[in-house]
């Protein structure tokens, strides 16, 4: 509580929060919040952010899987730094500078050509370059607002703010490591059991699946694994009962090619949109029966076995 | 359903049939079971001498990594084994037109010449008859670009006939359509390497074709591979993405149509047009 020069002339101390304090507070509060929900959002699949940043072709594959999860670790620590109020002109003045950055990755990304969503948010909330900008533009309004209006605070004492920073430093850094072994895929993809082929947002493209049982095989032709999983896969077609199994891939149809003439797999495979795909998996490969256009089982890692298909028939 | 017996790959013949497979015509196909049904799969394209020859088709087989090869210059049928990694020639008499497709009427004859095939990446690569045929993605074919017309296109690229034979526009917004009272221009700009305009583009140009409307025009352009650089008449045009559908109603541009999953051209075309009028 800050007490003003004339109400301390007068022995009235009474609370001073301006308007564009209040402003400030709001700014602060909201851009940590959004930098802390945008390092989570992109802790549940490093991975995926790691192949966004190297999309832009700024720096490589190597070295974009080293800068994606020590970018997700900054924004979380900042995120948390802004809304525990750690340094707040400080730190409202470093997510500007990382929100210029942003944009100027966006603007070279739409200069090359560069179309597709960024992975801002991660991979499971899209949108394109343009969007981006004027966001990052609004974000940067909120933390102008938080310099303007808190001008003067000194936010959280330095022991405090010492403590808060290094937790969140620690506990995003286990998060980004441990995330791809945790078992979230159910609840940060679309895929689970009961979705409908529509909510997969495959229906229009592979209207083919809407009847009958399949088995759907989500794999990456270009692993070295995949020749093991189609010889399973084709195993397990061969069997009496077995539905027909069909892959999809994010691949490229020529990848796609040099696997059919390579490894000579019985069941078809499909490229489809990677966007699209993407938003079924975060590691390769995942497997799900389809019953009449809906989900009713998944199997994650390997193909499911003979009686797992079975069980999920009689469920 | 076997079609190979498989006492030519005993180990002490393996030399002596990899030499023989490298000397086209020289080495002895093994028996073909009859009865296997060939689809044509216009997904493929079929080189042959470095051309891509009319009706040069390729077949996939009922039987996995089986597919057979037409190519009219060819005394025979070229069955592609991938799993054998081999080609056999197919005298043309056993193999009968059946619904669309093919099928071998009785087994080969084992004395039918095999070749050796290769699989370089994505392309699948033989000798046969003393000709180089290799089977590549049609999205892999030397594009289309500029200006074209329908007929030229569809002369060159199966894949965009047979999309359009397969296609069944709606009639109702065809006939929609062929009532438009105002000048209709519109500029297509797509491209044969493009996976969604494969989709797309035979089913607009099908529908396309059913409309008898004298004031609709449609104007194609085939877009090259790093279109945003090259120079064309798609630059200017803020063509960013393909297919890209320009329509102008009088001269004034009023929409664009973009490929979607399950898109109806006519129909998204003849709402707008539609509600325009």
């Amino acid at each position: 509580m800050e007490i003003t020069a004339d109400a301390r002339e007068q022995g009235l101390a009474r609370p001073s929060l301006s308007w564009m304090r209040v402003v400030g507070h709001i700014g602060r509060l909201a851009l940590g919040l959004i930098f802390l929900a945008s390092g989570v959002l992109k802790a549940v699949d490093p991975a995926e952010f790691a192949h966004q940043i190297a999309g832009y072709g700024i720096i490589g594959p190597q070295l974009a899987r080293l800068t994606a999860p020590a970018l997700i670790v900054f924004e979380i620590a900042l995120g948390v730094a802004l809304v525990a109020g750690v340094r707040p002109l400080l730190t409202a003045t470093a997510s500007i500078l990382l929100l210029l950055a942003f944009i100027a990755i966006e603007a070279y990304g739409i200069a090359a050509g560069r179309t597709e969503s960024c992975g801002c948010f991660g991979a499971y909330l899209k949108r394109t370059p343009g969007e981006v900008i004027v966001e990052d533009f609004l974000f940067i309004g909120l933390a102008l607002l938080a310099i303007l209006g808190l001008r003067g605070w000194a936010g959280a004492r330095p022991g405090r703010a010492a403590v808060i920073l290094v937790a969140a430093l620690c506990l995003s850094t286990a998060f980004v490591i441990a995330s791809p072994s945790l078992p979230i895929d159910d609840v940060v993809t679309r895929l689970r059991a009961g979705r409908t082929l529509a909510d997969l947002d495959l229906a229009a493209r592979l209207p083919q699946l809407a009847q009958g049982r399949h088995l759907v095989a989500l794999i990456d032709v270009t692993d070295p694994r995949a020749a093991e999983i189609a010889a399973a896969l084709d195993a397990l077609a061969s069997g009496s009962g077995a539905p027909p199994v069909i892959g999809l891939t994010p691949s490229s149809e020529q990848e796609i090619d040099a696997f059919r003439w390579t490894v000579v797999p019985a069941f078809e495979i499909k490229s489809v949109d990677r966007d699209v795909i993407k938003r079924l998996y975060r590691k390769l490969p995942r497997f799900f029966v389809l019953d009449s256009g809906r989900v009713v089982a998944v199997y994650d890692g390997a193909p499911p076995g003979a009686r797992d298909l079975l069980s999920s028939e009689s469920s | 359903m076997k079609f190979h017996e498989r006492s030519w790959r005993a180990p002490g013949l393996l030399p002596i049939a990899a030499l023989a497979l490298l000397a086209p015509g020289v080495a002895r196909a093994q028996a073909l079971a009859p009865g296997m049904v060939c689809k044509p799969n216009y997904d493929y394209s079929v080189e042959v001498d470095g051309q891509f020859p009319k009706n040069a088709t390729f077949y996939q087989g009922s039987d996995p990594g089986m597919y057979f090869v037409d190519v009219p210059a060819c005394k025979n049928g070229l069955l592609m084994d991938m799993k054998a990694r081999k080609v056999t020639a197919v005298p043309r008499d056993l193999v009968k037109a059946v619904d669309g497709g093919l099928q071998l009427a009785s087994a080969v004859p084992p004395t039918s010449a095999a070749y050796a095939l290769a699989v370089d990446q994505s392309v699948v690569k033989f000798e046969a008859e003393d000709k180089k045929v290799r089977i590549l993605r049609c999205l892999d074919r030397p594009p289309i670009v500029g200006a074209v017309d329908v007929d030229t296109l569809v002369a060159d690229r199966p894949e965009y006939r047979e999309g359009m034979r397969a296609y069944a526009p709606n009639a109702a917004s065809i006939a929609s359509l062929d009532k438009y009272p105002k000048k209709v221009q519109i500029d297509a700009f797509f491209a044969t390497w493009c996976p969604h305009c494969k989709e797309y583009m035979p089913k607009f140009l099908r529908a396309m074709s059913e409309v008898k409307n004298p004031n609709l025009k449609v104007n194609l352009y085939g877009v090259p591979k790093g279109f945003g650089t090259a120079p064309g008449p798609w630059q200017g045009r803020n063509v960013n993405y393909i297919p890209t559908i320009i329509v102008k109603v009088e001269g004034k541009e009023i929409t664009r149509l973009a490929s979607q999953p399950g898109a109806v051209p006519e129909t998204e075309l003849a709402d707008i047009l539609k509600a325009v009028n």
